[in-house]
């Protein structure tokens, strides 16, 4: 299973990532890793030419709700991404939130798994059952 | 004959040539009536007999180079990437095609001297369907060169004539492997280069291999701080006749691309101030600040129709601006040059010869004012005795 990651936009927060990376990888994961900086545009490219099946995201600094209302509009110009499954976790508002509410927003936007100040474990577990449930053996 | 050690530099333009001695440089207008080489010889050649064949260097951008189309499966890695190889190779490209809408393109009616095919890690595959036949079908091209996933290249070498394959450019962490493709481009234009006639005549006088100009000044710019004093990070221009030629250095761009080239290049097709004149004049009038910059300079729209000196030299001023401007918008060339990091802006070719010091810095604090609301200033370095290429032709 191919996962394409990476820290959206200007964010420069890279221990998360460094820490995704290994623990991907650890669990059997192929990785395509595009560290911190990464424009949407470059996550969506990534995907289409390594055929990745699940993006996942990082935000830590609080530009994340930017660039989720962005991603509908930049993934209806692709033809081939439907069935990635579009995950992002990390900071994902600025300061505290609800966390339904910031789950139902994310989700919106076009995210299957929404994984706010979650640990990256548990976060990992709900990717599993995702890809059990849409990739049954 | 003059003693070993001393070299004739010659360099071919599509507008100029000029012709270096270790004391003197000349510079004339070609003569299109006549083969490049009578037109050398008749103009320059007391100079030339001067010189042993072996002692003599050659290097021509005459017409403009090879052009390619580039069909490539996303912007930020196979096009951009392929985009990066080309223009490092001397190639100018004429489209690129995003193949998920390739059937929203034109086909270029001119001939294509070189289709690059690319997109995918090895691990991926069926990237391509018909309709990439079918589109080169329509295509006019002499060469065609597969740098996609290597999954994909028997299907692609199955149904394209001719298919030149090489090792993907994209490896399997997503970074960029230039050196294949880089050498199959470079070959290609030398092929090109020697293959014309006028040029193989140029082999009369000299003994050693002609080469092309963008890699001779390429090659020449990690070593520019020993002929120009230049400051760091710096971008150079070089606005010919029939197209204009950037080469910047690699911190001045903020992107995904990790190579080890320390210099990269990029060209504006029809933005020159001879051969493209016209072109250069639709440019100018479409960009909403040169009715101010021509009003800066004292000058009218009239100025266009004119066939003067003045002309000429509003129009090189024109080149410098035009080509600033379509550097500093984002996206709108495939790199974005943090502009306001650079300390120099080196100007070399024709235009230093016509152009004063201070002609050439008002033009950059207008683009920094106008366009960036900056006042910062770059200084402009006047390559007036073609010190790089010089360097370049030596190294
Ligand atoms: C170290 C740090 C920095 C360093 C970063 C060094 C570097 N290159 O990495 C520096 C000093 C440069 C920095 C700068 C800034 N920072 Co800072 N920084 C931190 C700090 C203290 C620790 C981050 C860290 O490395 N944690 C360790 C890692 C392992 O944990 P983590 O990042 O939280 O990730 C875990 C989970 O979130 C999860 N996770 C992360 N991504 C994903 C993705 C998925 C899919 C899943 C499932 C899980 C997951 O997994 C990880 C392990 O469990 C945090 C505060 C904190 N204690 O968290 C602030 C913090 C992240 N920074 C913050 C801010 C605001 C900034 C700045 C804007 C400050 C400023 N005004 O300049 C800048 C932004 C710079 C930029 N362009 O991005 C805020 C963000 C606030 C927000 N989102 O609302 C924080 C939360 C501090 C705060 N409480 O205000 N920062």
């Amino acid at each position: 299973m191919k996962v394409v990651t990476g820290v959206v936009g200007n964010d420069i927060h890279v221990v998360a990532n460094r820490l995704i990376d290994l623990s991907l990888k650890a669990r059997g994961y192929e990785v395509y890793n595009l560290g911190v900086n990464t424009h949407l545009e470059e996550f969506f490219d990534a995907v289409v030419e390594t055929g990745a099946e699940v993006l996942m995201i990082s935000s830590l600094n609080g530009e994340a709700e930017g660039w989720g209302r962005e991603v509908k509009l930049l993934k209806s110009k692709y033809k081939n991404l439907d069935d990635v499954i579009m995950m992002i976790g990390g900071n994902l508002v600025v300061g505290s939130g609800n966390t339904e509410d910031i789950v139902a927003r994310y989700r919106k936007y076009g995210f299957d798994l929404v994984c706010h100040q979650i640990d990256l474990n548990t976060g990992l577990d709900m990717l599993q059952s995702t890809i059990e449930e849409r990739f049954p053996s | 004959m003059v003693s070993q050690a001393e070299k004739l530099l010659i360099d071919v333009g599509s507008t100029y040539f000029k012709v270096c001695t270790p004391t003197s440089i000349e510079q004339h207008f070609r003569d299109f009536n006549q083969d490049i080489l009578d037109d050398l010889m008749s103009k320059c050649g007391d100079t030339i007999s001067r010189f042993d064949k072996q002692d003599v260097h050659i290097c021509s951008s005459a017409n403009g180079g090879l052009s390619t189309l580039i069909i490539g499966i996303t912007n930020s890695f196979s096009l951009k990437y392929a985009t990066n190889i080309a223009f490092n190779s001397g190639i100018n490209i004429i489209d690129t095609i995003l193949f998920q809408n390739i059937e929203d393109y034109s086909v270029p009616s001119d001939l294509i001297d070189v289709v690059i095919v690319v997109g995918g890690v090895d691990s991926h595959s069926n990237l391509y369907s018909e309709k990439i036949f079918s589109y080169l079908d329509q295509l006019n091209y002499s060469n065609a060169v597969f740098v996609g996933s290597t999954q994909d290249s028997q299907s692609m070498r199955d149904n394209i004539e001719n298919l030149v394959v090489l090792p993907n450019i994209i490896d399997d962490k997503l970074h960029i492997v230039e050196e294949h493709l880089k050498d199959y481009l470079t070959n290609l234009y030398q092929q090109d280069i020697e293959g014309k006639e006028e040029i193989k005549h140029l082999y009369e006088i000299t003994s050693n291999q002609i080469l092309s100009t963008p890699y001779v000044v390429n090659r020449a710019l990690p070593h520019i701080e020993t002929r120009v004093s230049v400051a760091n990070p710096f971008i150079l221009l070089d606005i010919g006749g029939a197209t204009t030629d950037i080469h910047y250095s690699k911190d001045l761009v903020d992107e995904n691309i990790v190579t080890e080239n320390e210099y990269d290049r990029l060209v504006f097709k029809r933005l020159g101030v001879y051969k493209s004149r016209q072109s250069l004049i639709l440019a100018a009038q479409s960009n909403e600040f040169v009715y101010e910059l021509l009003l800066h300079l004292g000058v009218t729209e009239n100025i266009y129709n004119e066939q003067t000196d003045k002309a000429t030299k509003i129009l090189m001023q024109l080149a410098i601006f035009l080509v600033l401007c379509k550097m500093s918008h984002y996206r709108q060339s495939y790199v974005n040059l943090r502009l306001l990091q650079i300390n120099s802006i080196v100007l070399t070719g024709g235009i230093t010869k016509v152009l004063s010091q201070d002609e050439v810095e008002t033009i950059i604090a207008f683009f920094y004012r106008k366009i960036l609301s900056s006042g910062h200033n770059p200084v402009a370095v006047m390559d007036s005795n073609y010190d790089i290429w010089t360097l370049g032709t030596k190294v």
